[in-house]
């Protein structure tokens, strides 16, 4: 469970931001978080409340976009992989060891109050 | 009346890890201009972290300058059989933290004389999942699983696999015992990072140890 690890960082990200943007306080924000970055969304949803409090970003909302993972496949180029499969191209099951996006642990968005 | 400021968006689109990655490049660059390999040792508990460690100390005592810095939740006791070999170990106590960060490693640097150091082993916490997030600046992932996990934990824990410079497969000699399915799970290291090193070893019995220190010592392998 480093998911309240994760919620902390998160948290000092979005300050920075808020501070840079002239903000008072965040009140909602989004985040990107790929199938292959083993951060768990739903532990995250679940550690985030308690990390923000007394920060600037008590009480908002957090929404979290899972991206899943697509790799390069040699023979059928970007393909959406299967986790259950790895790192394989689901059609044809050649090796795809680049992932072109699923790896992200992003700050997406901000609203600001 | 007065009106509500509309709320403001504001696109950011940043890694959340940032500072981590920031201090894992400090820490890589001090590595580097130290000439020192740092190695992450990553694994579920109890797959055999310390006993690769305390063989490898064991065995390459005087042909190569190690030391060992080591995440545990709380204890002291890993860092204090490490030390029985001669070399120097550290503990890093993360509390409540189930993997290491990069500016755990970095704060614990000033404690080893890096420029007489050749590796320097970072034994993570035994966790295959949290450790994966956090790059410390090392030059190489080493990801352990042990014959009596079963065949399955690569799929299980696929990002962990597929940051994986190496994977030992341990307690290879009660694999038999254990009726562990070798070739499954090499395939399945294979679909989690495909054409990565697998060495398989018993750091019990000494089989396939030279693989192993070919990798610690950074040479190309045969
Ligand atoms: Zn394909």
């Amino acid at each position: 469970m480093h998911e309240a690890s994760i919620a902390l960082s998160l948290i000092g990200v979005a300050t920075e931001a808020l501070h840079q943007h002239g903000g008072e306080r965040i009140t909602a924000l989004t985040v990107r978080i790929g199938q292959w970055s083993a951060v768990v969304p739903e532990a995250l949803q679940a550690a985030f409340p308690a990390a923000a409090e007394g920060t600037p970003l008590q009480g908002a909302r957090l929404s979290i976009v899972s991206v899943p993972g697509v790799g390069a496949c040699p023979a059928h180029g970007p393909v959406e992989l299967q986790l259950a499969l790895g790192l394989r191209c689901p059609v044809c099951g050649l090796p795809t060891p680049t992932l072109l996006q699923g790896d992200e642990l992003e700050l997406d968005e901000l609203e600001l109050a | 009346m007065t009106s509500i400021p509309a709320p403001r968006i504001v696109t950011v689109r940043q890694n959340i890890l940032k500072d981590n990655d920031r201090v894992a490049a400090d820490n890589r660059r001090t590595f580097q201009s130290a000439g020192v390999r740092a190695i992450n040792l990553v694994s579920s508990p109890g797959a055999g972290k310390t006993a690769l460690l305390e063989r490898t100390l064991k065995d390459l005592q005087g042909q190569l300058g190690m030391a060992v810095a080591v995440g545990d939740l709380a204890t002291e006791n890993d860092a204090a059989r490490l030390r029985q070999w001669g070399v120097q170990a550290e503990q890093i106590v993360t509390g409540t933290i189930c993997h290491l960060d990069a500016g755990m490693v970095q704060a614990v640097l000033p404690r080893f004389e890096l420029a007489a150091l050749d590796v320097l082993f970072l034994e993570n916490v035994g966790n295959l999942v949290c450790p994966a997030s956090y790059d410390l600046g090392e030059a190489a992932r080493a990801v352990l699983i042990s014959t009596t996990e079963g065949e399955d934990k690569p799929l299980k824990y696929p990002t962990m696999f597929n940051t994986a410079d190496v994977v030992v497969i341990t307690k290879m000699d009660i694999a038999e015992a254990v009726e562990f399915d070798l070739s499954l799970c090499r395939e399945n290291i294979d679909r989690a990072r495909p054409g990565v090193q697998v060495i398989e070893l018993s750091s019990k019995k000494g089989a396939g140890l030279e693989a192993w220190y070919s990798f610690v010592r950074g040479l190309p392998l045969p």
